[in-house]
């Protein structure tokens, strides 16, 4: 756990190279000696003033397990009057038994007026060389503006959150176009990324050879999820179908209930996605083979998750384990440690916009 | 099989999902005992309850003690707590305790395995088992062989029905090389040396790991890492702790036997081995072997020259006072008992020719340090004028294990000011808190290899044998003598271990 967090007492407009220098300072101990700058990549976030101490809290317990220079862009175009401010702080773990501090870096940018649409200006000269550059935006983004386009321009992956926006379908398509578009940064969303437990849990449900092959012969699914968890939901089955191998074929809405027909290996596939109580974002994923029925779900108030799987009214196999912690640090720390394009969410994503636009 | 388990594999992405192991049972021989409680339990419900473990997954412990399976899981539970470091949840720990059983039985009865492998077929048709089965030795090393030879005759040296059949075999191997290769010998019998894991869970331990990424994946520190460059290397695994309360088992093992023939030799290995072709099993322990019989051999009328054995007496440890070995409970008060050992080891191949290893392990030092430092030579020559360079010392490498894992370099730089006086510093990196995420504990990191059949971080057969037989003539030199030299706990070691590096002009660091 980081132990300290130093800030520099000087703020306002700041150049680069007073920025550095006044980091170095940050570094140095009462003592007189240095602490470490411990780096493993560069994090640009960028957000609005609103989000910003939430965001900003998020970084810092990141630094713990992803040392980084995170440059934090407070974003606020609508200003009239152009300014750009620089905040300086530094994460530095407790020093014990006499050896050396390491610290993280952070440098928060309040951008306003005409600067803000030109982050990328800001940004750029404060990565630190030879690291890789995550992009996160914890809020809503647009991937077809002229800004976003030059700051994936600086980063070897994007973060993005599909549910950030009211429209949770519009945001599936864009990232699928971005996605699509190829050439640029590779791409993770969060929501995706808070899937991996439930993922890992239905796959361990077939990890038996005698029920694997009930995998092919999957005649329905339900997935019950809170009105936050709209696109795991729907990134959950896109990886079903698009890793089961089924077609979509028809969409039936009721409200925000959904009816998906798929084409599977073993004839027709009814899909139904369906709000529940606003608990948990996913609720329950039912899986339904002519033999048996396969059930993974979450207790409301509770951190475990149960796995069940049924032959007609005989349990056969039941376990109980801890779903992980899904708070927002420990979403972007997992998309940290993944580099390169994510191929498996990418054919998740597509089959998900299939679904939403048949 | 093959084709189910391709189907199986549809929804494990590997690329971002853990990979989770077979269905199985871990079965525990002296399951009474505080391993089973302090470290495999907990280990094995860490993992499952962060879902490395399949869903198909059972424990069964035996041992003499009657109890019933419900006894045996509160008598987990009860101390559970202690050891996990996330916490218990009530919810996880009925599911995964409904797959702890007990079995109780002497294992010197052939009886007792007739039960087992009946108990474990009912297992394997009531959890989904699959016949695959690792049988954890956690018992007294003196049945290690009779329970082998009696998994053998049952027929419990195959898995059912086309599973894998493991063997752990826990440390000690053996007392010395005769009684190891018997050990190897018999445990061969039955099972192959594919199924055999002989434990070090020093190995386990991320810290340890990482000597090798640092060597490897680095391509800067291999090219000096040879006797053209370094003047000699230090490897001490030191502790502040004495033997407390293991005193009866202290004075039958002794320093070498409990320290040195295990975790020093391996950090010795993976010191001076040579770059493996591949992080698998039989690359990586076939240079460790290499290692192992490149060392020369201590002629056994001269291991003064190589060796010195250390017993601690009363001193002060981090204000506190503290007894002296020979105090200790349950320890002769005559005792010769080695609670130190120094050696001198040299690596006779071509990398490591004339290069001294000075290796050193104890108990009650001033504090808890693992560390391995590479010596390099002396710049050949200085330009700068004599008085200038009385601080400059030759540079060292530092890898340092524990307590607090990094790399450190001495280095020589030049004292800001007029002239050119030089200095040594020391550029400190820790990467061991570059990632705070936590590291496993070692037992949850070798459990989950046991499932998942790699056996890299294992000891092979021929490994435990060569570490023995390079101390073979130490310990046979020192169970005729009777002389130990004494050090005050709290102090690195008595004055003849200093003895070993002076004669070259060489001292012990700090550590």
């Amino acid at each position: 756990m980081i132990g300290e967090t130093r800030k520099s007492p000087g703020n306002g407009p700041m150049s680069v190279s007073e920025i550095e220098h006044e980091l170095g300072k940050l570094r140095a101990n009462d003592d007189g000696t240095l602490a470490l700058r411990s780096s493993v990549l560069n994090l640009i976030v960028v957000t609005d003033e609103e989000s910003a101490p939430e965001v900003t809290r998020s970084v810092s317990n990141l630094a713990g397990r992803y040392p980084a220079r995170a440059i934090v862009l407070i974003s606020d175009p609508d200003d009239p009057n152009p300014n750009v401010d620089a905040q300086l702080s530094a994460f530095c773990n407790v020093r014990g038994g006499g050896g050396a501090q390491v610290c993280a870096e952070q440098v928060t940018i309040h951008a306003e007026g005409p600067p803000a649409g030109h982050l990328e200006s800001l940004a750029g000269p404060l990565l630190i060389p030879d690291l890789p550059v995550f992009l996160w935006y914890p809020g809503a983004f647009s991937p077809h503006s002229p800004e976003f386009a030059a700051m994936s321009d600086l980063a070897d992956r994007v973060i993005l959150d599909s549910a950030a926006r009211e429209d949770r379908e519009d945001s599936l398509r864009e990232i699928a176009a971005l996605v699509g578009r190829g050439g640029g940064p590779a791409v993770g969303d969060l929501q995706w990324v808070g899937l991996s437990p439930w993922r890992s849990l239905l796959a361990d449900a077939f990890g038996s050879p005698e029920r694997a092959g009930d995998l092919e012969k999957i005649a329905s699914a339900e997935v019950l999820y809170a009105p936050g968890g709209e696109c795991r939901a729907l990134l959950l089955v896109g990886w079903l179908a698009s890793s089961l191998g089924w077609n979509p074929k028809g969409l039936e809405r009721d409200g925000g209930h959904r009816r998906v027909e798929f084409d599977g290996p073993s004839g027709s596939v009814a899909v139904e996605l369906s709000p529940d109580s606003p608990d948990a974002r996913l609720r329950r994923v039912r899986l339904r083979s002519p033999e048996h029925t396969f059930q993974v779900s979450r207790h409301r108030e509770h951190r475990e998750v149960k796995t069940t799987v049924m032959r007609g009214e005989e349990l056969v196999a039941e376990r109980t384990v801890h779903l992980g912690h899904f708070d927002l640090g420990v979403l972007v720390g997992e998309e940290l440690q993944f580099r390169g394009r994510d191929e498996t969410y990418e054919a998740a994503l597509r089959t998900a916009v299939e679904v939403i636009d048949l | 099989m093959a084709d189910t388990q391709a189907l199986q594999n549809v929804l494990r992405d590997e690329g971002r999902l853990p990979r989770v192991p077979d269905p199985g049972v871990v079965v525990i021989f002296g399951a009474s005992g505080d391993l089973t409680s302090r470290k495999l339990v907990p280990a094995l419900y860490e993992l499952a309850s962060e879902r490395k473990l399949p869903m198909e997954f059972a424990i069964v412990g035996i041992s003499r003690t009657e109890m019933s399976h419900e006894e045996f899981r509160e008598k987990l539970r009860g101390t559970l707590e202690e050891h996990v470091s996330g916490g218990v949840s009530d919810d996880v720990w009925e599911s995964f305790s409904s797959g702890i059983f007990y079995l109780a039985g002497d294992s010197k009865e052939p009886e007792t395995y007739g039960e087992l492998k009946d108990f474990l077929r009912d297992v394997d048709s009531e959890r989904g088992t699959r016949g695959n089965r690792a049988f954890y030795l956690s018992a007294s090393p003196s049945l290690f062989s009779t329970i082998v030879e009696n998994l053998g005759e049952a027929g419990m040296n195959e898995g059912e029905d086309g599973g894998w059949s493991r063997l752990v075999v826990e440390k000690p191997f053996g007392r010395d090389l005769g009684s190891a290769r018997d050990l190897n010998e018999e445990i061969r019998r039955h099972f192959d040396e594919a199924q055999i894991y002989r434990i070090d869970h020093y190995l386990g331990k991320e810290t340890v790991q990482n000597i090798m990424a640092l060597r490897f994946a680095n391509g800067i520190f291999e090219p000096i890492w040879n006797q053209h460059y370094v003047d000699h290397v230090q490897i001490t695994v030191a502790e502040d702790i004495g033997v407390g309360t293991r005193g009866a088992f202290y004075e039958e093992a002794g320093a070498l036997r409990d320290i040195v023939q295990n975790h020093v030799m391996q950090v010795l290995c993976l010191t001076a081995m040579e770059p493996p072709v591949a992080f698998d099993a039989e690359s990586v322990r076939e240079e460790k072997v290499k290692v192992l019989k490149a060392v020369r051999p201590i002629p056994e009328d001269e291991v003064e020259d190589y060796a010195v054995r250390g017993q601690y007496t009363s001193g002060w440890i981090w204000g506190e006072e503290v007894r002296g070995y020979r105090e200790e409970e349950e320890v002769d008060q005559d005792s010769v008992t080695e609670t130190y050992v120094a050696l001198r080891l040299f690596v006779d191949n071509w990398r490591w020719a004339g290069v001294p290893f000075f290796l050193r392990a104890g108990k009650r030092m001033p504090k808890k340090a693992t560390e391995i430092a590479i010596q390099f030579h002396s710049s050949p020559h200085t330009p700068f004028a004599h008085q200038d360079t009385e601080g400059l010392e030759p540079n060292v490498l530092v890898v340092r294990v524990q307590p607090e894992e990094g790399v450190s370099l001495k280095i020589g730089a030049k004292v800001p000011g007029a002239g050119f006086e030089v200095s040594s510093v020391n550029m400190d990196l820790l990467y061991g808190t570059a990632f705070l995420e936590q590291a496993p504990d070692a037992y949850q990191r070798l459990l989950l290899d046991l499932m998942l059949g790699d056996p890299t971080l294992f000891i092979r057969a021929d490994e435990a044998e060569g570490a023995w037989g390079i101390l073979d003539p130490v310990m046979r030199r020192w169970a005729e003598g009777k002389k130990v030299e004494f050090y005050p706990a709290g102090t690195w070691g008595p004055e003849e271990a200093d003895g070993l590096l002076k004669r070259d002009g060489r001292e012990w660091r700090r550590p």
